[in-house]
């Protein structure tokens, strides 16, 4: 059996550009926000289900901090004011 | 003596009730309007052009220095939980999101603390729709987040020793009754929260 040579196409960004580097949004565990409170604000902002939301949630509890969102870095700057705004403790970073 | 908020009916007429005595209301109220008067924007504000508030900014008489900035006025440290840094690693990118993002920050939670006191000023039963609950949940976390400051709580393990050394003091230790308070707006919280995730 044999097969028909093939063509790879190999795809290279354009010029010089980096590709677009995701940037993530971090919750950070802080000792005044409730474990509810957090649940609930992950489902209002970002429409996560309550499996979601509550596994994150446990996350920034047991390892002081969890990736909430990624995306791009002006995605990630406007999730963490708008976490901001719920008073949980967001920062934003490059990914990586 | 407070009553814990549930959720009644459903869809459109979804309402949460708490029943609060006059003496809860008056300090909730009033925790909620403090923390509105810290986050409120300064007396000075804002023409929406950078160049001529940078001037009026750096005005500061019997300055000698020439310097330009801002005058260092002393920041509250509870801003600093109200509104953290966003960028532990970058000092400049943290400053351009502070400069974008705090004034209008500060704006809509003042304002929401303002709405959330308003709705205790009814009477007993504090009833609150499905708009108004969620504004009052995070009314109730910025008062919180002021007072755990104030109360020195910086990790998980702080309120357990902070607790155990209330325990000691004379029940008249004003530090006794910011506990207290505290205490209380983590129950009201918890059972709102409990109320709108369905709980």
């Amino acid at each position: 059996m044999s097969l028909a040579p093939v063509t790879e196409e190999v795809v290279t960004p354009e010029g010089d550009v980096a590709p677009d580097t995701p940037w993530v949004t971090i919750v950070w565990n802080d000792p005044v926000n409730l474990m509810s409170y957090v649940t609930f604000v992950l489902q209002q902002h970002f429409g996560y289900d309550r499996a979601k939301a509550e596994k994150l949630m446990m996350l920034v509890h047991t390892e002081g901090r969890a990736v909430v969102s990624n995306g791009t870095r002006e995605a990630m700057e406007a999730d963490t004011e708008a976490l901001h705004g719920y008073g949980l403790w967001a920062t934003f970073r490059k990914d990586g | 003596m407070a009553r814990a908020f549930r959720r009644r009916g459903r869809g459109d007429g979804v309402r949460y009730v708490a029943s609060l005595d006059e003496d809860e209301r008056a300090i909730v109220g009033d925790l909620m309007g403090q923390v509105a008067e810290l986050l409120a924007p300064p007396a000075r504000t804002s023409t929406g052009d950078d160049s001529f508030d940078a001037v009026v900014a750096g005005m500061t008489f019997g300055d000698d220095t020439g310097a330009s900035d801002v005058p260092d006025v002393p920041r509250d440290p509870a801003l600093d939980r109200l509104l953290p840094t966003a960028h532990r690693d970058d000092a400049d990118a943290a400053a351009e999101f502070r400069r974008l993002t705090e004034g209008g920050l500060r704006d809509r939670k003042a304002r929401a603390l303002t709405t959330a006191a308003a709705a205790l000023r009814g009477g007993d039963d504090v009833t609150l729709d499905a708009a108004e609950a969620p504004l009052f949940l995070t009314a109730l976390t910025d008062v919180r987040l002021v007072l755990g400051d104030r109360l020195g709580l910086e990790s998980d393990e702080d309120l357990d020793l902070l607790e155990a050394r209330v325990d000691r003091l004379d029940a008249t230790d004003p530090l006794t009754a910011m506990l207290g308070v505290y205490d209380f707006l983590t129950w009201l919280q918890e059972t709102l929260a409990s109320a709108l995730l369905g709980d």
